[in-house]
């Protein structure tokens, strides 16, 4: 592992939460939508997260070199922060509501609206703000501690 | 005693011991969103006061330090990081890489007066 991954693991972590960010907006903004991509109403969407592999150039020069990477650390034990590995439409059934007057209502008069719950994007979008927060605290400590490292050269 | 002696090696090996667990301490702010995800820490201070215990220059300079993740998790998703438990371990850690990195520091002035750079 090399001098700078506790920044870029906080980096990888920032790019995650924005995209769930980007993601809850784009459901939000899409919660009455009744004409999706596929014809149907809108699908809400999810990011999945998977813990990712450090790939970076000191680790790619050490297993070219074969040499120990630092601290003894293999390389399957180094953090490599995280990733998105996909967004995937929540699959649960739409809601039914009756409005006779809509252009897309039923024989019946009922419309197919979005499986969006306002109020689970709201948690959602809270819940990737804190963690955004705090990868950022925790890329402000880890610069801080860097730079404090530099001064022993001064 | 040496120029460099056993507690400045010792010093050394704990900064990055501290830095290696800031790492860990990012990595897992990043997954903590993460299903499945198992919190990791790095106790430097145990393989470090074995070391010390040797007394031998060469072990304490070869100290190796190895991550743990832990066995158990608490939230239904199977991840196990709370933020507010990961943010005060982070900030305590901060603190003691600068204790440790001031005393380095303080001692490599103090060896510089003695041979007429500092």
């Amino acid at each position: 592992m090399g001098l700078f991954d506790a920044i870029d693991i906080s980096g990888s972590g920032l790019s995650a939460e924005r995209l769930r960010m980007d993601v809850t907006a784009e459901n939000l903004a899409n919660a009455q939508t009744t004409r999706g991509p596929n014809g149907g109403p809108y699908q809400r969407k999810e990011v999945v997260l998977q813990t990712a592999q450090p790939n970076g150039f000191a680790t790619q020069l050490a297993a070219a070199t074969g040499s120990v990477q630092g601290m003894g650390m293999g390389a399957s034990q180094a953090p490599g922060g995280v990733q998105a590995v996909g967004i995937v439409t929540d699959p649960s059934a739409p809601k039914q509501v009756y409005d006779p007057g809509h252009p897309d209502a039923n024989a019946q008069g009922y419309v197919l609206m979005p499986n969006v719950n306002p109020v689970t994007e709201m948690v959602d979008l809270i819940a990737s703000s804190r963690s955004y927060e705090a990868n950022v605290t925790a890329m402000q400590t880890a610069k801080s501690l860097f730079s404090k490292t530099f001064d022993l050269l001064r | 005693m040496t120029l460099i002696d056993n507690t400045q090696l010792a010093l050394e090996r704990a900064v990055s011991g501290a830095s290696m667990r800031q790492s860990v301490l990012a990595n897992n702010l990043a997954n903590a969103e993460t299903p499945g995800y198992r919190r990791m820490d790095v106790d430097f201070h145990d393989a470090l006061a074995q070391a010390m215990g040797s007394a031998d220059s060469a072990t304490i300079e070869a100290t190796n330090f190895t991550p743990t993740q832990d066995a158990q998790t608490m939230r239904a998703d199977g991840n196990g990081v709370d933020i507010d438990t990961e943010s005060a371990a982070m900030a305590k850690n901060g603190l003691e890489y600068e204790a440790l990195l001031s005393v380095a520091k303080a001692r490599i002035q103090i060896v510089q007066s003695a041979i007429g750079v500092g």
